[in-house]
């Protein structure tokens, strides 16, 4: 017992609170400070107060960058959890041939890298050239502006945020659905319950956490949403794609830092809000878990 | 319960959606440029016109090292301090622990966004703004990997380690010697993971570094992208389109080919992701 001392424990885990404290709490208590400030980056730093907070509360632009986020995630979240557990549970089927395949088919593109997929987004659903619009025409249909109409960016950003993160959901789902243990199946089966009502009142319930968790991680993926919009149409076209993550970037690219110190402790807020509400909702109602 | 053609035809089709964008992306690299545009359905060519044309108009290479270096530097860390975080978490017990974990769980929730300002300014004012160590230091090792090497090691027997200091093995040594190995699948899954994380990592380098010379891959991608969205006059719009999509599959197809041959560990790696919900 010699070599054990007390302080072993200590010294394995100071790495991670070495550069925690100088890349982490630092920063983090730096930004306060900052968000009460009106900065440019240089020369001296006024005190405002909630100066920084109060523009933006009030600041049109502010809101409709989270509304244009609101939408993204109404377009993205219910259908990625519907679709993600739909496809979960036929990939659970025990009977299922060529589930290997499926599985890597799906999960394939949550391994490409963003930005490459966003360029292949630009050149696929370009108005004047790309793909999608030539087979629109080849079937008769007029072009659509899916990158250059306000009403069809959202959706097209949304597609390739879905196509890009589904194959994760449906991993998280299925694992989920593989912990349920099939004599519960069994049971209801025998109990002659129909297949609908066996995925509503068995299948929803016991894969509760597992949609939890997804809802939680893709609201704080979609409210920091920043490359997709950033490489694929620099928050256009209108300003209809300008999301949370991308308006706190432009307070940076324009050396606003105080307002954008203010504006990510915002959006903190929010997210953090909307991920206990998320948690909250889908809890079971017995208080388990 | 046999699934019948129903259920392959859905899955079938939702597979090849999701297949259908890589596919096109790297077919069409190969294609004559022209034919990307004016026949974007029907495969042609194979040409490397617009490989010759990227490699020579972009620095992929530099961002391709650039990439290597942080994932090497970064994974390294990770490799080595997330497991020994975990086990003095998971086999040890002392004064502060709980509060210790506690906050390793916190920063588990703070959004990267919070941080990036602060960050650009520490980065600033050390004189770090394009530099290898602003890339790198800034989360390098992560809460999350913490947590995970810690619940790994939780299910470690006690009296495996037990033997191990019954040999008179220093703590270092029971780590490397006794801990390490038995944890293998779970590092390889992290190993993966990281890998991953670091190679698509974005929004940090995109702040942290604006020369050429340190770009790392994914940064060099967007430098591209927005020569094309922002003025898509002036420059020959057909070849522009064929540098992106070979640059575009340069960049996908590592990490694809680690995932297809690694593809179980990958899943484990995304699975033990979720279980901190």
């Amino acid at each position: 017992m010699r070599v054990r001392t007390w302080l072993t424990p200590y010294v394995f885990v100071s790495p991670f609170f070495l550069v925690f404290a100088a890349f982490g709490v630092y920063p983090l208590i730096f930004a306060l400070q900052l968000s009460f400030t009106r900065w440019r980056g240089a020369g001296e730093a006024v005190f405002v107060g909630l100066g920084n907070y109060s523009y933006l509360l009030s600041s049109p632009d502010f809101w409709a960058s989270l509304g244009n986020s609101a939408v993204l995630w109404l377009l993205i979240v219910p259908v990625q959890v519907v679709a993600g557990l739909g496809a979960a549970v036929l990939l659970a089927n025990a009977k299922l041939r060529l589930r290997g395949f499926f599985r890597v088919a799906f999960i394939a593109p949550f391994v490409t890298p963003l930005v490459a997929m966003a360029q292949v987004w630009i050149v696929v659903f370009d108005t004047d050239y790309g793909l999608v619009n030539y087979v629109l025409n080849l079937v008769g249909l007029p072009d659509v502006g899916w990158l250059t109409s306000t009403t069809w960016s959202k959706p097209t950003l949304a597609l390739l945020f879905l196509w890009k993160t589904t194959g994760f959901a449906i991993i998280i789902l299925l694992a989920g659905l593989q912990a349920v243990p099939g004599q519960v199946y069994e049971a209801a089966g025998l109990d002659g319950a129909s297949r609908w009502r066996q995925f509503w009142s068995l299948t929803v319930p016991l894969v509760r956490r597992s949609i939890a968790f997804l809802v939680v991680v893709q609201t704080l993926a979609v409210f920091q949403m920043f490359a997709e919009p950033y490489v694929v149409t620099q928050g256009g076209p209108y300003g209809s794609t300008e999301t949370a993550g991308l308006y706190l970037y432009d307070h940076i690219s324009a050396s606003d830092l105080g307002t954008g110190a203010a504006n990510s402790f915002l959006l903190v807020l929010l997210v953090f809000g909307l991920s206990l509400g998320a948690v909250r909702l889908l809890r079971p109602k017995d208080g388990t878990s | 319960m046999k699934p019948g053609i129903g259920q392959y035809t859905i899955l079938g089709v939702l597979a090849a959606g999701f297949l259908y964008p890589i596919w096109w992306a790297i077919s069409s690299s190969f294609k004559p440029p022209n034919d990307i545009i004016t026949d974007p359905l029907t495969l042609s060519g194979p040409t490397l016109h617009n490989y010759e044309a990227m490699f020579a108009d972009v620095p992929i290479g530099t961002g391709f090292a650039n990439t290597a270096l942080v994932l090497v530097v970064k994974g390294a860390m990770t490799m080595l301090f997330c497991p020994l975080a975990g086990y003095a978490f998971a086999k040890f017990s002392f004064p502060g622990k709980n509060v210790l974990f506690g906050v390793v769980l916190l920063t588990l929730m703070l959004p990267t966004l919070v941080l990036i300002i602060p960050l650009l300014l520490e980065m600033s004012a050390l004189g770090w703004v394009n530099t290898y160590q602003a890339l790198i230091l800034p989360g390098s090792i992560d809460a999350f990997s913490i947590f995970w090497m810690r619940q790994t090691i939780a299910a470690i027997p006690g009296e495996l380690i037990d033997a191990g200091r019954v040999d008179g093995s220093s703590e270092l040594g029971i780590f490397f010697r006794v801990v390490l190995p038995v944890i293998r699948p779970g590092l390889a899954a992290l190993a993966v993971l990281t890998t991953m994380n670091v190679y698509n990592d974005f929004v940090w380098p995109v702040v942290a570094v604006n020369d050429t010379e340190h770009q790392t891959l994914q940064v060099v991608l967007s430098t591209l992208a927005q020569n094309i969205t922002g003025n898509r006059i002036g420059s020959d719009f057909t070849t522009v389109w064929g540098e992106l999509l070979a640059a575009g599959s340069v960049a996908m197809v590592p990490l694809l080919v680690i995932f297809v041959v690694l593809q179980r560990h990958f899943i484990n790696g995304i699975l033990a992701g979720s279980v901190k919900g």
